[in-house]
């Protein structure tokens, strides 16, 4: 790589010239390269030093305590004394109905959550966008972002009390209409609307926030000439802002896929009942139940396992078919 | 010698309020001897003062100086509340502290106990530590049921003393009011739960009445009791029997369920039940009782009968007061629910332990005579004095804003070490309405025997994880559905126990059963 196959007995001076030439040229190993960055701007590594050993200590490292999934793992024999045991715990996990029912509410909650829930940060932060007067803007914004703030157990009081059938808000303005009241919370066929319109409520105004700062960075100069060539707000909207921001709303999507199986299941145990068991239970919920409460580890770390390949393939899917029709991708 | 200066203030202050400590005849070990403890329960994450290691419990500097043995604080998991959770973390971290205690360690100890790391105590117990052997021996069958499947056991537990947990509580005033009695069978409670709910016994002219209320759902499967049905043979909700055979068996699925729960079913369309008791959860006592709207309640004696003095300002003539259970349909008066003898908390051996015999040879100091009260009453004259022969807690003790178990914690006893609770030590401060409760309790033969579990062995424990969490499940989806009028449960009841069955119900009783037949056959 590093000689010149064209050297033909050069004079002192171009020998000279030839050899800081070739020193510029020339191109080192992957690894002398990354050495004289690594010299030359140790600040930025060092900088980098705490988010790769975050990564190594908390997400690499345990990984190697996934075969406890194919383990009968004790914690007392430790890891590596656990005998095997094949593919035993899936093999339970999907003899199971209610895991199989448990997979097919997170699929059907994420699917809503992310159907109804995904739009509406971005709607928000359009309307944000359009807002002029700024008390107004901010005092909305502040009271959106605020549930994201409160703890799920309080949110999950509010819920219960404000779908109380003698007490709540919602049977009281239902009631105005001559509807009698309905107790919710035990119904299975309203849990998974109360639980999506809660995650809406609860996050949908900080979710906004990643938005607005796209639209904070376009440019100034698109929408001047479009005010010249006499663009309607509403045009702007749709022909500017928005496709502006698509490649974050296609990033923040891949993401949200990635995370569907990770439903917020704290949520669900504080607001679920048996009653509700059948559109209620996800696979979060189920491995609470059925793994963590009996101290079963190994069928637990099975159960998320799998739930960690689904959502690893969705991943892929969703950046490859991104890739393909939008050229905007996670990597 | 660690913490010296501090030890010393305390050995100084204890030694002035207590000098009888100095005869010596408790001493278990010639030279101070320190042992390392692991003592995680909700109280207090930690073996001193609130969980903080520095400040030594009265109680555990009395101890020193009466047995010779320190114990040295070595918690694990202290940024967590979850002692199951730090227990893991112990185990896992595998350098274990001569002694393991708190809250929950009957399943771990069972569990990795066979597997060596915890030491079997029948021996050990039987040869060193006389007044925990005679404690068994007056005790029969609590040995058995803290074994392990390997027919050793491996902690001591907490042993509660007391019989009575819950009781039927009443509004007598609204009794009054109304002119009725107090019901005495199933009838009579279902004219009474109508009569609350349709003749306004508050007054104040709304239908807004809770006949029958309960801070934990689950307490709605206790009327089962009145159709004699069962809802659990423990303390612990929704757990198995043993039936009249001597069999093990689920209470969810007799036939005397199907009746029990339709009856229920019809009681809570009926409005009899209040319609939320499956979400209003643990301040609904609080709330039903303080807006003057909750009629009848299943509940804890002591806390209950707080409610007279707490609500006496505020709702005009509150008598909230325990009445007999009701008789059920075929006059059997049935009070389900009991405390249990033995908990599953209390303290353990572990491997690491260099001399066990001192170990149990301390473990046996807190089952003689001046071992129990300092774990119960505290130190003697700080706490309580001795009078006639009964320990009595001094007026400051009874009369202090904070409730005197609050108190006790701070001081080190009534924690959860293995210990034998004194039930004169709750006695002294329960209120009168309850006191009176109890006794009338005591004087009816009302408590049916508890089923204090089985311990599997690793096959057993293996089947009962596949099938139960997902049968269990079933149960309760099912309960609450009938109770809620989706599905009416006498239709339903055939496909219910066919599906149970197929869920493995069978498999887990076989195991249940063979168990149960090992450990108190």
């Amino acid at each position: 790589m590093s000689n010149d196959p064209n050297f033909t007995g050069p004079s002192t001076e171009e020998l000279v010239f030839d050899a800081s030439e070739a020193r510029r040229r020339r191109k080192p190993s992957r690894m002398v390269r990354l050495g004289d960055h690594m010299k030359r701007e140790w600040q930025l590594y060092l900088m980098l030093l705490p988010t790769i050993l975050w990564l190594v200590i908390f997400l690499y490292k345990p990984m190697y305590g996934l075969q406890i999934a194919f383990k009968d793992y004790s914690i007392f024999r430790g890891i590596s004394a656990s005998p095997w045991v094949g593919f035993e715990h899936f093999h339970t996990l999907f003899n199971n109905d209610q895991f199989l029912r448990a997979l097919r509410n997170t699929i059907i909650m994420s699917f809503y959550g992310l159907m109804f829930g995904f739009p509406v940060p971005i709607m928000l932060a359009l309307m944000f966008n359009e807002v002029l007067n700024q008390t107004f803007k901010k005092s909305v914004q502040t009271i959106v972002y605020l549930p994201h703030f409160i703890s799920s157990v309080i949110i999950a009081g509010i819920v219960i009390t404000a779908f109380s059938p003698s007490a709540g808000i919602v049977n009281t303005i239902i009631g105005w209409f001559g509807v009698e009241p309905i107790y919710f919370l035990t119904k299975p066929e309203w849990f998974r609307p109360i639980f999506v319109g809660t995650g809406i409520w609860q996050e949908a105004g900080f979710q906004s926030i990643v938005y607005l700062a796209a639209i904070a960075g376009v440019s100034p100069t698109l929408y001047e000439s479009a005010v010249v060539d006499g663009a309607s707000r509403w045009q702007m909207i749709w022909k500017i802002t928005v496709p502006s921001i698509l490649p974050t709303i296609i990033i923040m999507l891949i993401i949200r896929i990635g995370n569907i199986l990770e439903i917020s299941f704290e949520m669900i145990i504080l607001l679920y009942q048996p009653a509700t068991y059948e559109t209620a239970d996800v696979v979060n919920t189920f491995i609470y139940r059925q793994g963590l409460q009996g101290g079963q580890y190994d069928f637990a770390a099975a159960a998320g396992l799998f739930n960690a390949v689904v959502a690893f393939t969705l991943v892929m899917t969703a950046n490859t078919i991104s890739k393909r029709y939008s050229r905007t991708s996670l990597w | 010698m660690r913490k010296l200066p501090l030890s010393l203030v305390m050995l100084a202050t204890t030694a002035m309020t207590a000098p009888a400590f100095a005869d010596g005849h408790l001493q278990i070990v010639d030279e101070p001897t320190e042992l390392t403890i692991h003592m995680h329960w909700p109280r207090a994450q930690g073996y001193g003062v609130g969980g903080d290691a520095s400040q030594i419990y009265p109680v555990e500097q009395a101890a020193r100086d009466m047995t010779g043995i320190s114990l040295i604080d070595e918690t694990f998991g202290k940024n967590t509340t979850d002692s199951a959770e730090a227990m893991n973390l112990l185990i896992a971290a595998g350098d274990m502290p001569d002694i393991v205690g708190g809250h929950l360690i009957q399943q771990p100890v069972n569990e990795y106990g066979p597997q060596g790391a915890f030491v079997p105590l029948n021996d050990l117990v039987a040869e060193h530590a006389p007044n925990i052997q005679a404690f068994w021996d007056s005790h029969p069958g609590l040995q058995e049921a803290i074994s392990a499947y390997d027919g050793n056991y491996y902690y001591i537990p907490y042993l509660p003393d007391g019989e009575f947990g819950r009781a039927w509580y009443i509004r007598q005033d609204w009794l009054d009011a109304l002119g009725l009695e107090q019901p005495q069978n199933v009838d009579e409670l279902y004219e009474v739960m109508v009569a609350f709910r349709d003749q306004d016994p508050n007054g104040n002219g709304l239908a807004d009445e809770v006949p029958y209320f309960a801070r934990q759902w689950e307490e709605v499967n206790r009327l089962l009791t009145l159709w004699d049905a069962r809802s659990s043979g423990s303390d612990t909700y929704h757990d198995f029997y043993v039936n009249e055979a001597g069999q093990v068996v689920h209470p969810y699925a007799q036939d005397a369920y199907m009746v029990g729960l339709s009856n229920i079913a019809k009681w809570y369309e009926e409005g009899l039940i209040d319609a939320e008791i499956f979400t209003r959860g643990s301040s609904s006592r609080d709330y039903l009782l303080g807006e003057n709207l909750g009629g009848i309640t299943h509940d804890w004696f002591a806390s209950t009968s707080g409610y007279n003095a707490a609500l006496a300002d505020k709702v005009e003539g509150f008598n909230f007061v325990p009445f007999l259970p009701p008789a059920s349909v075929s006059g059997v008066r049935m009070e389900e629910h009991r405390r249990i003898p033995i908990k599953p908390d209390g303290w353990a051996i572990s491997y690491a332990a260099a001399d066990p015999v001192t170990v149990v040879k301390y473990f046996d100091f807190w089952f003689t005579e001046e071992g129990r009260l300092l774990s119960n009453f505290g130190v003697e004259g700080r706490t309580w004095d001795m009078v006639d022969g009964e320990p009595v807690y001094k007026p400051e003790v009874l009369n202090s804003d904070q409730a005197v178990n609050s108190q006790m914690y701070l001081e080190g006893a009534q924690i959860q070490r293995g210990y034998w609770q004194d039930y004169r030590y709750e006695w002294q401060w329960t209120a009168e309405a309850a006191r009176e409760g109890i006794e009338l309790y005591s004087a009816n033969d009302l408590l049916v025997d508890q089923f204090l579990g089985v311990a599997f062995n690793e096959d057993e424990q293996a089947i009962y994880d596949r099938y139960w969490p997902s049968l269990r499940t079933y149960m309760l989806e099912r309960n609450q559905a009938w109770i809620l009028g989706s599905g009416d449960v006498e239709a339903d009841w055939d496909d219910y126990i066919e599906t149970l069955n197929d869920m493995g119900y069978q498999v887990v009783l076989d195991v249940m059963n063979s168990a149960y037949a090992r450990q108190y056959g």
